[in-house]
Order: C-alpha cells, then sequence, then structure tokens
C-alpha cells in the first residue's frame, strides 16, 4: 500500500514540473495556433541560465528562475517578432509554424550543443540530495520543491488569467480571435506579450528542471514528444486540460516506470499521445477540431 | 444546333488535343540532361584507376542516397502535402532488415534491398492507415512520436543488437574499389526513385495526391479514395527510404539505432525538398546538391558538428521564410526556370 502512496507522490510531484513545462506549450497553441517545437529547447535554455548562474555565482536554481524567465521572455519577444509576426498572413500558416519552430529547435540545439557541449548536466544545490520522510513515505527534497514551485506559478498564472484586463485579453483571443478583434482587443499585442509570457514559462520551468533531470542540449528531441502528449491529451490549448493530462500521465509513467521498467515509463507518453489522436484527436477537454 | 451532339467525337478531339499537347511539353522537355548526368556519374569511379579519388566518391555516393531519400520523401511531403519528421523510421527498417540478413545468412544487402524496401513499404502503409487520419500539425507531431518510439524500441530490442547495434562482415575488397558496389547500386536506386517519382507527378495516381495536398474535403467529394491514395503514397515513399537504408547499413559496415534514428536524417530530407522545392520533381536533387556541399564546407571549415546541427536550422529558417517554394519553384513561378531543371 505505501508502495503504490510513495509511486503516487512522486508521480504527482513531476507531474506539476510537466504541467508548468506543457503550460507555456498550451498558452502559445492557444492564442496563436502555433505549435511550438522550439519549447523544450526553450526550456533547456532556461535550465542552462540556471546552471551557469549556480555553478559560477552559486545563485540557487529556485532564485534563479526570475532570471530564466526574463531572458526567456525577451528572447520569445524577439523571436516573434523576427520569425511569427510574419507569417501570420501565410495560407498554410499552422503546417508553417510547425516547420519554422522545428527549424528554430534544430538552430538552438546545435547552438547549445556548440557553447556548452552536450555533455550530461545538473545542478547541485545542498537539497538536491536530500530527502524527507513521512512516516514510511520518501519524498526527495529537490522534487518535492520543484512540484511546489511548478504549482506556485500554474496558480499564478490561472489567477493572471481570471483575474486582470490582459487576461482576459489573452483569454478573449483564444477563444475566437477575430470576435476578440472586433472588440477593441489588441490581438496582435496580445500575440506578441503572450510568446513572450509563453516562452518564460518554459524559462522558469528550465530552472526547476536543471537540478530535477540531468540535462544535455540534445535532449529536448525526446521532451517534444512528451510535452506534445500532454497538450494533444488535454485538448490542444486548453490550460486546465493539460494540467490535468500532466498529472494523470505522469502518475502512470510513474507506476509504468516502477513496475515494468523506466525505459517504459516514456513510451506511456508517446502511446497516449498516437491513442489520444486517434480515437479522440480534440483532446480529453476539447469540443472542436480546429480545421488545420 | 441539333441538341443530339456527338459525345464520344467532343471527348475524342479532346483526349487528341490534350495529347499533342502533352506531346509538345514532352518534346520541349531536356531529356539529354538526365542521360548525360547518369553517364557522367556512370563514369565517375573511373577516377580511381589514376588514382584515390575515394572521397569524390564517397560524397557522390551520399548525394545520390539523399536524392533518392528526398525525392522519397517529396511523394507524401511534396506531392501528398503531408509533412513527416519521421521519415528515416524507414530508412532504419530498411537498414536493419537487409542489415541481419547480412548478419546471418550473409546475403549482400545490395540484392535484399528491394525486399527491405517492401518491409519498409509494407509497415508504411500500416502505419499511414492510422497515422494519415490526422491531417496538419498533429500528423508532424505525430511522425515525430513515431521516431520516438522507434527509437526506444530498436534501442531494446536485444535481437537486433540494442543501442550498440551489430557489425556487418565487409566485402574483401581492395581499399579502392570497396566503395564501387554501394556507388553503383545507390546509382541505381537514385536514378529509378526519380524517374518513380516523375512518373507518378504525371499520373492519374499524381494528380489524386496533388489534389490531396491542394484540398482534401474537395478531392474526397471529386471521387478520390482519399484513405487508399495517402496510404499508397505513404508506402511508396516508405520503399525507396528502406532500399537507400539498406545499402547504407552495409556502407558504413555497422547499423546502429543511432545513425538511422536522428533528427537530423529527417531533418535533412524534408530541408532538402524545402530548400530545392517541394512538390516539383528536380526540386529535391537541387535541394540534396547544394545541402551536402554545404554541410561539408561547414564540416570542412569549422569542424563541428554541432554548428552543423545549427547551420541547418538556420538555412531551413531562412527558406521557410523567403523562399517557401524552394528554388526550383520560385523560378518556375517567376518563368525563370533554365530548361534543363524543367522537369515537371
Amino acid at each position: 500500500m505505501i508502495d503504490i502512496l510513495q509511486v503516487l507522490v512522486l508521480g504527482l510531484a513531476l507531474g506539476g514540473v510537466y504541467a508548468l513545462m506543457a503550460s507555456g506549450l498550451t498558452l502559445i497553441f492557444g492564442v496563436m495556433r502555433i505549435v511550438n517545437l522550439a519549447h523544450p529547447i526553450m526550456i533547456l535554455t532556461g535550465a542552462f541560465v540556471s546552471y551557469w548562474l549556480f555553478t559560477l555565482y552559486g545563485i540557487d536554481p529556485i532564485l534563479s528562475m526570475p532570471v530564466a524567465a526574463l531572458v526567456l521572455f525577451v528572447i520569445g519577444l524577439v523571436l516573434y517578432k523576427l520569425v511569427f509576426a510574419r507569417e501570420a498572413a501565410s495560407a498554410k500558416y499552422s503546417e508553417m509554424t510547425v516547420l519554422l519552430t522545428f527549424a528554430l529547435a534544430m538552430s538552438f540545439d546545435g547552438l547549445l550543443g556548440a557553447l556548452f557541449s552536450n555533455t550530461q548536466r545538473v545542478t547541485t544545490p545542498s537539497y538536491g540530495t536530500q530527502a524527507i520522510f513521512l512516516g514510511d513515505l520518501f519524498i526527495p527534497t529537490a522534487q518535492l520543491y520543484a512540484g511546489i514551485a511548478s504549482f506556485v506559478i500554474i496558480g499564478g498564472l490561472m489567477l493572471f488569467l481570471r483575474y486582470t484586463r490582459f487576461g482576459y485579453a489573452i483569454r478573449a483571443t483564444t477563444q475566437n480571435r477575430a470576435a476578440a478583434q472586433l472588440m477593441g482587443v489588441n490581438v496582435e499585442f496580445v500575440s506578441l506579450v503572450t510568446f513572450g509570457i509563453g516562452l518564460a514559462l518554459a524559462g522558469a520551468a528550465g530552472s526547476l528542471v536543471s537540478f530535477i533531470f540531468s540535462f544535455f542540449p540534445a535532449k529536448h528531441w525526446e521532451w517534444i514528444a512528451i510535452l506534445m502528449s500532454l497538450v494533444v491529451l488535454g485538448g490542444m490549448g486548453k490550460l486546465m486540460g493539460t494540467i490535468v493530462a500532466a498529472l494523470l500521465l505522469s502518475v502512470i509513467a510513474a507506476f509504468v516506470g516502477t513496475y515494468a521498467g523506466s525505459t517504459w515509463s516514456t513510451m506511456t507518453f508517446f502511446l497516449a499521445l498516437f491513442v489520444m489522436l486517434l480515437v479522440r484527436p480534440q483532446g480529453l477537454f476539447g469540443d472542436r477540431i480546429e480545421e488545420a | 444546333m441539333s441538341t443530339n451532339l456527338d459525345v464520344g467525337n467532343v471527348l475524342d478531339a479532346r483526349r487528341q488535343h490534350d495529347s499533342s499537347l502533352a506531346r509538345e511539353k514532352r518534346a520541349g522537355r531536356p531529356l539529354y540532361v538526365p542521360i548525360v548526368l547518369l553517364l557522367v556519374l556512370a563514369a565517375l569511379p573511373a577516377l580511381q584507376l589514376i588514382g584515390g579519388y575515394n572521397y569524390v566518391l564517397h560524397l557522390a555516393l551520399y548525394t545520390m542516397m539523399y536524392v533518392a531519400m528526398a525525392s522519397s520523401w517529396n511523394i507524401l511531403g511534396g506531392y501528398t502535402g503531408y509533412v513527416s519528421l519521421g521519415h528515416n523510421v524507414f530508412f532504419c527498417i530498411g537498414g536493419y532488415f537487409s542489415g541481419m540478413l547480412l548478419a546471418y545468412f550473409g546475403v549482400s544487402t545490395i540484392l535484399t534491398a528491394p525486399f527491405a524496401g517492401l518491409a519498409a513499404a509494407v509497415i508504411g502503409f500500416g502505419i499511414g492507415l492510422v497515422t494519415l487520419r490526422m491531417r496538419g500539425p498533429t500528423f508532424i507531431i505525430s511522425s515525430i512520436a513515431l521516431l520516438m518510439v522507434a527509437r526506444i524500441l530498436f534501442d531494446n530490442w536485444h535481437f537486433v543488437g540494442g543501442a550498440n547495434g551489430i557489425t556487418l562482415p565487409q566485402l574483401s575488397l581492395d581499399a579502392r574499389w570497396m566503395k564501387i558496389p554501394y556507388y553503383y547500386a545507390f546509382l541505381v536506386i537514385a536514378a529509378v526513385t526519380v524517374y518513380t517519382s516523375y512518373r507518378i507527378k504525371h499520373s492519374k495516381f499524381g494528380l489524386g495526391l496533388r489534389a490531396i495536398s491542394q484540398d482534401e474535403v474537395k478531392a474526397e467529394s471529386a471521387g478520390i479514395d482519399t484513405r487508399f491514395y495517402k496510404a499508397f503514397a505513404f508506402a511508396i515513399s516508405a520503399f525507396f527510404v528502406g532500399m537507400a537504408g539498406a545499402v547504407w547499413g552495409e556502407y558504413l559496415t555497422y547499423i546502429r539505432p543511432n545513425i538511422y534514428l536522428v533528427i537530423l536524417v529527417a531533418a535533412n530530407m524534408v530541408l532538402m525538398c524545402i530548400l530545392g522545392g517541394k512538390g516539383t520533381v528536380a526540386g529535391p536533387i537541387v535541394g540534396t546538391v547544394l545541402l551536402v556541399l554545404f554541410n561539408e564546407f561547414f564540416v570542412a571549415t569549422m569542424g563541428a558538428s554541432e554548428l552543423n546541427i545549427m547551420g541547418t536550422g538556420i538555412i531551413m529558417m531562412l527558406a521557410l521564410l523567403y523562399f517557401p517554394n524552394g528554388i526550383v519553384g520560385t523560378l518556375a513561378q517567376k518563368r525563370r526556370l533554365p530548361r534543363f531543371l524543367d522537369w515537371d
């Protein structure tokens, strides 16, 4: 019994981090219909920011989260202006952006690889190797902190979307871009800032990733499919759906990993993606499919 | 005017008119270009008689392999409009199929390559029936997922050597002649692929595929069996990629998941088509030559494969932003396409 509880807790903590990793992706897809394949490499960029701040100046990765988020926010604004703003009129916009973000992911992958080489890295704050025991329950401190930080950020994001004017604008643009524009929302500006926010979330997730996973630039290819599975399962662009999907799949993957070996735990995400795309492509919580 | 028009005559006249137009177009097509190209490539190994030109041969062989793969990808990605970022799965299936036959029974992969292609095509048809139900971005995502699934399976499949792969026996030839059999194998594969791609583009089947890429719903309502057409295009495009994979394994003398199932191989196929011109016959060839030369230049001057990945990514981005139709496509649009590239 305690085993099951143990796996459940670890799965949930990791699920929180996955939810944060996927939240920016789903936000960007919701507002701009951009399937951002470059999202995972942006997470790694954030991880590298935190890694170097920790290695060079000893700044704790959780504290350096705002820095990573800010760096990625700026990168997001620049990329949006340079690459995506001009594509908005393209006929095969959605498909085009997939290829563009794929190329973007490759460029960043090569850049990070050339700068920092493809060796395994991990930040090692003092709590990285500790654990808390609750009775027989064993919780690694790093995952606990990462999980809590993720839930705090996601909570903040949801409050922001729910109760601020700009949050309204984002949600309106997600629901119906044309109608939002008619109601006086500056959708172009909303898109720009949302892309920035999306990447900032990736940066923040990167800081957490830097001490719970060992990472290297080429690792992001694996995450692309994992994060996509969460977004598809949650119903493309639905933030709440993505979070539920992240927690659900992460717990399932944790059980699969415990009882069938860690190789197959990654497989859970891919298989879930295939099954979902086939059986219910609009996702668990999606209500309609956009014509691509 | 009488109401009972002779329908047969009208149709006949129209058919005659169409075929005379087609003949004119064919007569205008510079047939000598591919023939000269083939002859030059066939004669190239003669260089070995006067010295060691193994590097030149390797480069030509590598280019021909990618010409085959890019042209093959073009049948699905260019004509049909379904962009697959996981097409190297079939490269891998072909490589392992023939590689295992070579390792256990000693049959040369050059002989078994067509069967490897067939195996890839059968699996491709099956996968296609499933994944081609999605379209646009979702299909692209599913193709990446397919690649990841294949990577995990091959990495953990102990019968085929897992992540370490297996070594294949080498030909007992002098180093100078070692590359020749593979060179001609790839020449044949590339030539057949390009010819098939040309024939498909000019067939009713190809017309159906292009209709699907324009508007699938309308294509379906015009009576095209889109499901079968797409899956069949997927199978054909898997076939040639599988054949290339088969010979490539023996040429490298080992097979291992990380020579086949890396994203760069898939990206190369896509980029070559986009650079040269998606959906044109000559486009993948132009794109391949350019990209291979660029890669060699990059590796020779900077020497780092990481920078190579970055360069590939940046070129892909620039090509997508500024030449979404590729070199051949853009030139054709401006009616500036030189005759020797006009194979469409």
